[in-house]
Order: structure tokens, then C-alpha cells, then sequence
């Protein structure tokens, strides 16, 4: 790919994203909003989004589930954990880009010493030798740097294979793939298959480390779609704020009458 | 001139300042008790799960002795329910209080009996809300990987201390669960008796 065409994609990207968030705004704008926070959910589109959720739960079933399990009984722990350090590392690009946007200096001066160290002293992002000296993994996209430039959600969005999202956080993954180094690498060496390869070790890698979690949530859910969508929206709060305290803790009111004990 | 002593006085005039700056929530009042009632609960729980010989029907209600113990379990249900608690008969709010309690039991009393030599450690706490301490804490697992922090919203009632939250790496259970009962409800034209329907098929099957 030559650089007016990289270029070009990349200002038809900022083009569509300016778009969408412009219809975000006014989707967020026009939101009913509930009284009380905690149950505000954000999801008109819940009935096609509960289909592709089903096709999607099909899938992970069918597909993604079982090739986690046999990838994680295949290898042995270390194998796994260099392939996530391999996959970690790739998008470490992206992570420095986006805390230099969100304004976060250390942030982008810690993510830059690990890429560093990890490319040089890890042989090519095998080894996290940065984690072994203290400086820990941290992850940011695109998503997370509309949210720190003020940009709301949006509404709720179950993509198709990519799964949980938002409008703003799907607009970030657009941003994201199109000035991804890793993908312009592999489109300008003609190695269209790579980006493809990376998606589903990153899948396959992920996916292997949540197994029992995902089981004991579809075990106990009684609405799994609901649950999922209130994780996704509590997990990206979470990251946007990287770990310091959440940005809205919810109401715990006094009650004026108080609840029986039930009968043991 | 600066002497060799008042250098050093300044230096640890400069460390105390600096790990005030750092811990901020240090200089409000965090209630002690509270992580102390979270030590001493995980302690008893630890106790409690790490004899591997105990009857699994033992196990289960010594994870219900802990539950009541430790946490505020009316209030949760009924802070779960949200506005629609209101909405409810008396009689569905018992009823819907015994199947919440039966569906915490359930969900819950497997993993810890299961327990395979996690710990923890408290690594701070702060005033939260109108009159709550959160209780920060980390969960080390026996497999490696990074620790889990978990976060403890404890309340002081009048015998002592009471949970009413867990934050799981930013995840509040009671909001996941309020969320998600407030779904049930909503797809089933907004009654009460959809969600009480869903939680009776829930309980009635084993763990």
C-alpha cells in the first residue's frame, strides 16, 4: 500500500468516525434518561443486538470455546504466555499512540519503555521482561481516548464475531485497525493473511483464559445478554479510568423500612 | 549551609510528605474496623474451606453462617430489585427475598467450597458515599497470573460491620445483578412475577 492510499484510508476513517460520533451525540442526546443511574442501559438497537448476541453465543459454542480448550490443553503455560506477550506487543503501537492523545505523558513514556524493552530485551516481544522490572502491562484504544476527550458511549452495539461494543467504541476499533502498524505492515509486504492469523490467535488467546468464568456466568445468568452488556459497560468504565476509583459509584440509600430476614 | 543533618531531616521531611501526597486517603477518616471486620471475615473464610475433608452439605452451610455474617443480605437483595421493589406485594418481597438469599447460596457456596488456596491482602481503604468505607483489597491465585482487586463496600450497622458491595476489577456485582434483574423483569411486560418465575427455575435445580 502506498502512502496517499494509507493516507486516504485513514482520512475516510476520521471522516466516518467524525460521522458517527456526530450521530452519537445525537442518539446520547435524545436517550430517554431513567432517574436512576444503575439502571440505565443505552440499548435501543437490544432486538438485533440480541440476535447477532445469539449467533455470536452459537459460535463461541460451536467454534471458539472448544479451540481454547484444546489450544490451552496443547500448551504448556509458558507457550501461552509468550504468545499473549507475542500478540501484546504487536499492538503496543497503538497503546502509545493513544496515551499520548488522551495527554497521558508517564503513560505513553511507560508504554514506550516496554515496547522498547520487550522488542530489544525480549526477543521481539516473546519474554515481558518490562513486567519482570515493574512496569506493568496497560492497554488503550482508541475507544478510551473518545471517552477521555468527553465523548459519550453511545448506544450499545453486539458487532458481529467482534462481539460487546459500543458506537463510540466501535468507531475507536475502526480508528484503531486503520493506523494498526502491524495491518499497514502486512498490506504494504503483501501479507493480507496476517492480520487475519493475529484476530484469531487473539481470540483463541483471550477466550482460553476466561473459560470457567464464561461457564459459571452462562450457568447462573438469567438473562446472559443483560448481564453481558452490564459487564461490558462496567469493564470499559473501568479501563477508561484505568483502575483509579469508578466515575459513578452507584446509590446505597438507607431504607426507611427495613427488609425481613427470609425464613432459613 | 546546608549540614549533613538538616539534609537528611529534609529528605525525610520530603519522604512523609511525598507518601502523604501518595495516600491521600490517609488524611480523611477511613473507618479502621471496617478492614479489620474484611481481614478477620476472609481469615475465617480461609479456615473455614481449606479442610478439604469436610461434607460438602458441612461446607455449604458454614458458607451460609459466613454470608450472613459478613454481609447484609436483605439489603442487597432488595437494593438489587431497585425501583421495582416498591412495586412488589409484601408477599413477593418474601418471596423474593428467600429465592435471592437460595440463588446467592447457590451461585456462591460451590466456589468456596472449592476453595484452592487463594489469598489476600488489604491494601487500603477509603470513606465512600454518604457513611461507607470501601475496603480495597487483592486476591492472589495459587496458579499465578496477576492478582485480582477486589473491592469490599462495607456499611457499620449496629452490631458491627455489614458488606453491601463487591467491586471485582471494577465490576460492582450489585449493579451487574440489578441490571440484569431489571432486564428479566422488563421482558417480561415489566412484572414482577417473570423474574420471581425465572428465579424459582433457577434455585430448584442443584448448584
Amino acid at each position: 500500500m502506498t502512502l496517499a492510499s494509507t493516507s486516504r484510508t485513514l482520512l475516510r476513517t476520521a471522516v466516518a468516525a467524525t460521522l458517527a460520533l456526530a450521530l452519537a451525540g445525537c442518539a446520547t442526546g435524545a436517550g430517554t434518561r431513567s432517574a436512576d443511574a444503575t439502571e440505565e442501559v443505552n440499548d435501543p438497537l437490544e432486538v438485533p443486538n440480541r440476535f447477532i448476541f445469539a449467533v455470536n453465543e452459537a459460535a463461541d459454542v460451536a467454534i471458539i470455546r472448544p479451540a481454547a480448550e484444546v489450544y490451552r490443553a496443547a500448551f504448556p503455560d509458558p507457550v501461552r504466555s509468550s504468545v499473549q506477550n507475542i500478540l501484546r506487543n504487536l499492538l503496543a503501537p497503538l497503546t502509545i499512540a493513544n496515551e499520548l492523545l488522551q495527554g497521558d505523558m508517564q503513560g505513553a513514556q511507560l508504554a514506550t519503555g516496554r515496547f522498547m524493552t520487550n522488542t530489544i530485551l525480549g526477543l521481539g516481544g516473546v519474554l515481558d521482561v518490562a513486567t519482570e522490572a515493574g512496569i506493568p502491562y496497560t492497554y488503550e484504544d482508541f475507544g478510551q481516548t473518545l471517552a477521555v476527550w468527553g465523548v459519550g458511549e453511545g448506544p450499545y452495539i453486539v458487532l458481529p464475531l467482534l462481539g460487546r461494543s459500543n458506537l463510540r467504541d466501535a468507531t475507536g476499533l475502526a480508528v484503531d485497525s486503520a493506523a494498526d502498524p502491524f495491518r499497514l505492515w502486512a498490506s504494504g509486504t503483501g501479507n493480507t493473511a496476517a492480520p487475519y492469523v493475529r484476530g484469531s490467535a487473539a481470540a483463541v488467546d483471550h477466550r482460553s483464559r476466561i473459560l470457567t468464568e464464561v461457564d459459571d456466568l452462562r450457568r447462573n445468568s438469567l438473562d446472559f445478554y443483560a448481564t453481558a452488556r452490564s459487564l461490558y459497560r462496567q469493564q470499559r468504565a473501568a479501563e477508561i479510568s484505568d483502575g483509579k476509583t469508578a466515575a459513578s459509584t452507584p446509590e446505597f440509600p438507607d431504607f426507611d423500612t427495613p427488609a425481613t430476614v427470609p425464613a432459613r | 549551609m546546608l549540614t549533613r543533618r538538616s539534609f537528611l531531616s529534609s529528605c525525610a521531611a520530603l519522604l512523609a510528605f511525598g507518601s502523604w501526597a501518595l495516600h491521600p486517603s490517609f488524611a480523611q477518616t477511613a473507618d479502621k474496623g471496617a478492614a479489620a471486620f474484611i481481614e478477620k471475615l476472609g481469615n475465617e473464610a480461609i479456615n473455614a474451606f481449606s479442610d478439604k475433608g469436610t461434607p460438602r452439605a458441612q461446607a455449604t452451610s458454614r458458607f451460609r453462617d459466613l454470608l450472613y455474617q459478613g454481609f447484609d443480605v436483605p439489603y442487597i437483595g432488595r437494593w438489587v430489585l431497585g425501583r421495582y421493589w416498591n412495586q412488589a406485594t409484601p408477599e413477593q418481597q418474601q418471596e423474593y427475598l428467600q429465592l435471592f438469599e437460595r440463588m446467592i447460596v447457590n451461585t456462591y457456596a460451590d466456589r468456596f467450597v472449592e476453595y484452592s488456596g487463594e489469598t489476600f491482602r488489604i491494601t487500603g481503604s477509603r470513606p465512600e458515599g454518604e457513611s461507607d468505607t470501601m475496603v480495597t483489597t487483592q486476591i492472589v491465585r495459587p496458579s499465578g497470573g496477576p492478582p485480582v482487586a477486589v473491592d469490599w463496600r462495607v456499611r457499620k450497622r449496629d452490631n458491627g460491620y455489614k458488606i453491601i458491595d463487591v467491586v471485582v476489577e471494577g465490576v460492582s456485582m450489585g449493579v451487574t445483578q440489578r441490571q440484569e434483574f431489571a432486564s428479566v423483569i422488563q421482558s417480561n411486560g415489566g412484572r414482577i412475577e417473570g423474574l420471581l418465575q425465572a428465579l424459582r427455575q433457577r434455585t430448584a435445580r442443584p448448584g
